[in-house]
């Protein structure tokens, strides 16, 4: 049953992009961006009413499959729905060859400097980044100096999350190299799209992405140790490589998209408790006994995942497994110490590694970034705070940041407090106006703010899924787009080059 | 496959089948008690004791509330602190299920998920309050479904076995729980033998709790007696819920996922399984009668325990083995 209120009106016929912003689908109120057009031509067939009906269709799809999120202040300790807008994401051809050509670059950019650092440290020897704010990160891991991986790859799965500022241009806005999630929500997200819109989606020539279990899967075997015997997932009876996916456990927020994975993958998923080490070897415990295993795919983080190595008061994770790891007879990917690549305090100097390795300009720009290491940083941020966005350098989901603009004086003197005593522990940006998109708020369309995290997977070769998890602000106004901090998501369909 | 996933296929299946077994006991008990022949005090009170829930009920419901059919059924149904409601079988079907997602087919989980949202939504209560053999006759086909779908939809292997193997120990179970009834019905009577006088209309119950009736009369055309619904309930070796084809298919499901997990030896779990099947097949049973039914549906009920028991060793959660053979063999190359 639809809503009485909903009118039979063009699905567009109310809606006003945000003033002084990037709206993705208008140049102008009432005037659709050119490649926008055959799109909301569509859309606004459809109407209101039924679009209405069709974003209900597609919560009880959600809601039946059970592709959900489970939050730990739910007092419920329940799983809910990741809420999902029916308006697609939609990026041309042309925007994506260079978002695709600057995400290649950047990690493997990335993927060098966590090469050197845990190796030669050129880059420091050089002076291109400060040694101090490098080796001091809280991601770096001093004892693993000197063990690369197979293959030399220690960011096999990135997410890198990117924004558009008022002038249409994409910004890198974070970078997530240790454990990044939600491509589950991207693949599940596009199932119900077609379901719910088969029509619209047929009218525009969108790329598929249901290649993405395909490639990991081949990402992680391309990976496994040189010693491995070689083959597939599952294995055979007489036993090559063999892969599993390792989960906290249901608990975890993100416990669907391990399940999802790995059975996408055809591999297993294990818990910690399932895999024991012997010898520098990792072991799982099987129906048939113990079995080697060469690859994990961990969503754990790092300090979890060994006891031995991090903290000897844990009884989590697989005691012996780092030692596994630098005897070269596992794979984990992604590997460990990436947290020094993606601390934010390491952010602004990309550019700088881009350049020191690759001998390229950068081709995807990034957001001004106060370093408050630095005296005159950290004064000018002290003295602005109000109109900044400072955020935990190792830090994600949205928590532990101050929005300047609309925090309480409570707030910000908190933050101050927080950041003379800690300035390395913080970073300060402008708040950028991210670009909006038309979204569906309960009874009509209004323009919300939206990120987008495309997802790139690094093995022999570098490939980057043509999508990717948009994130959509709900809240009015709201800046933050976070599972955690009421924030949804939608569809995004880069589109195939015209092939006249 | 992982010894933890494993279990969880084991559990799965078994609270399918106590959710669907719970259901239709409470169908059928709600209008077996509508006969005059039930003492007040006994209208719900032997079904509680074979679940192994008098103390629990007494506590949470009342001493003086076996005669209350709303009450009894609250408790089957909806308690959540009752470990054998239909909600409790329902909640951890799913939960083992949500922990072993990627094993079991898709459609298994949309199957289980969509059953638990209809389960604990409003409509589900409404159907409870206004046509109750609806709502229980809904349950047991929700729990149909998903056995038709996961034998459709699941490769016929190791996961499988372990479902099917968890399924067929818990009918046993439940069947031979069912047919103590009478025990604890004939209260204060003769209970070393089957001759207390029943009359065939009671028989006739007891063969609807193990939805035996239809199947019986196939087999019989004749009205029941004590010795024949014994005899049928226990070893008749085509009704898919006695106790005898129950204990032969989890042999041949164990005997599957021992070829699988390739043992050099039978495991114990078999060998408890082997000797039990071998006493049911053997035994006369005027012997068994005679020695007491009561006694002999324990038997069977100790020894489904036992082998859960055996099989945790096994298969299910082997303690850190000391010395991985794998490592040894390799070091020894």
């Amino acid at each position: 049953m639809t809503s009485p209120g909903v009118p039979k009106l063009p699905l567009f016929a109310d809606y006003r992009p945000l003033p002084g912003t990037y709206d993705e689908f208008f140049a102008a109120p009432g005037q659709p961006r050119p490649n926008m057009s055959q799109l909301v031509r569509a859309l606004d067939r459809l109407g209101q009413r039924e679009f209405q009906k069709r974003q209900e269709l597609a919560n009880s799809a959600f809601l039946n499959a059970g592709v959900t999120f489970s939050v730990y202040s739910d007092e419920r300790g329940g799983e809910r729905v990741f809420p999902f807008d029916l308006i697609p994401r939609v990026i041309s051809a042309e925007e994506w060859d260079l978002v695709e050509r600057g995400l290649a670059q950047r990690v493997q950019a990335l993927n060098l400097f966590l090469q050197d650092v845990y190796g030669k440290q050129a880059i420091l020897a050089e002076d291109i980044l400060p040694a101090r704010l490098v080796l001091g990160s809280s991601g770096y891991l001093e004892r693993l100096r000197g063990v690369t991986p197979p293959g030399g790859v220690f960011i096999h799965v990135a997410g890198i999350d990117l924004i558009r500022n008022p002038s249409g241009e994409f910004l890198v806005l974070e970078d997530n190299v240790r454990t990044p999630s939600g491509v589950s929500y991207v693949l599940e997200n596009r199932g119900v799209m077609k379901r719910a819109l088969p029509s619209v989606f047929r009218k525009l020539n969108v790329r598929s992405i249901d290649d993405y279990p395909t490639v990991l899967r081949d990402t992680l075997l391309e990976s496994a140790p040189s010693g491995a015997p070689k083959g597939s997932i599952p294995p055979p009876p007489d036993s090559p490589v063999r892969a599993v996916v390792l989960t906290p456990g249901p608990f975890n927020s993100a416990y669907f998209e391990h399940s999802f994975l790995a059975g996408r993958m055809g591999c297993e998923l294990a818990y910690a408790s399932d895999l024991f080490v012997r010898d520098r070897k990792v072991y799982l415990k099987t129906t048939a006994g113990p079995q080697q295993i060469h690859v994990i795919y961990r969503r754990i983080d790092d300090a979890f995942l060994d006891p031995e190595f991090f903290r000897p008061d844990s009884l989590l994770g697989v005691a012996g497994l780092v030692s596994a790891y630098a005897a070269g007879n596992v794979t984990l990917a992604n590997a460990l110490g990436n947290g020094v690549a993606d601390d934010k305090a390491v952010y602004p100097y990309v550019p700088e590694m881009i350049r020191f390795y690759l001998s390229e300009e950068p081709i995807l720009g990034q957001v001004q970034t106060y370093n408050l290491s630095r005296k005159h940083d950290l004064e000018y941020t002290l003295e602005h705070l109000n109109e900044l966005v400072v955020k935990a350098v190792d830090g994600s989901g949205g928590y532990g940041m101050l929005m300047g603009p609309t925090a309480s004086a409570a707030e910000i003197a908190e933050f101050a407090a927080k950041l003379r005593d800690n300035p390395r522990g913080y970073i300060a940006q402008p708040r950028i106006e991210l670009s909006a998109s038309p979204t569906w708020c309960d009874t009509e369309l209004a323009p919300r703010r939206v990120d987008l995290r495309p997802f790139v997977l690094t093995g022999k070769k570098v490939w980057v899924l043509p999508g990717g998890l948009c994130r959509v602000a709900l809240k009015p106004n709201s800046y933050v787009v976070n599972s955690s901090q009421g924030g949804g998501s939608k569809d995004t369909w880069v589109l195939a080059a015209d092939s006249s | 496959m992982i010894s933890r996933v494993a279990d969880s296929c084991f559990w799965l299946f078994r609270y399918i089948e106590r959710a669907e077994s719970c259901a239709r006991f409470a169908s059928v008990n709600r209008m077996l008690v509508l006969d005059a022949e039930h003492e007040r005090a006994e209208r719900w009170m032997p079904v509680i004791v074979v679940l192994g829930e008098q103390a629990r009920f007494e506590e949470l419901v009342g001493k003086e509330r076996y005669h209350d059919d709303d009450d009894a059924e609250e408790y089957l149904t909806w308690n959540q602190q009752s470990p054998v409601s239909i909600r409790s079988s329902l909640y951890w079907a799913r939960e083992n299920a949500r922990m072993i997602r990627e094993v079991i087919s898709r459609e298994m989980w949309e199957t289980l998920n969509t059953s638990w949202q209809w389960f604990t939504s409003k409509a589900a209560q409404r159907e409870y309050r206004k046509d109750r053999s609806q709502f229980y006759r809904r349950i047991r086909s929700l729990c149909a479904e998903f056995g038709g779908t996961s034998d459709s939809s699941m490769l016929h292997e190791e996961p499988l076995d372990f479902m099917l193997l968890g399924l067929m120990l818990e009918r046993a179970n439940q069947t031979a729980r069912l047919m103590d009834v009478k025990h604890h019905r004939v209260a204060g009577g003769d209970r070393q033998t089957l001759e207390t006088p029943w009359q065939s209309a009671q028989w006739v119950s007891q063969l609807k709790l193990c939805a035996a009736e239809e199947s019986f009369l196939k087999r019989h055309r004749a009205a029941p007696t004590g010795r024949r619904v014994a005899e049928f309930l226990l070893r008749d070796p085509s009704f898919p819920r006695s106790v005898l084809h129950c204990f032969e298919r989890a042999e041949l499901l164990l005997r599957q996922i021992e070829a699988a997990t390739a043992r050099a030896a039978p495991t114990a779990s078999l060998k408890a399984l082997q000797a039990m099947l071998m006493h049911l097949r053997n035994a006369k049973i005027a012997d068994v009668l005679h020695a007491g039914l009561h006694e002999e549906l324990t038997r069977v009920i100790d020894t489904a325990a036992l082998v859960c028991d055996h099989l945790q060793r096994d298969f299910l959660d082997p303690s850190e083995p000391e010395a991985p053979p794998l490592a040894q063999s390799q070091s020894q190359s």
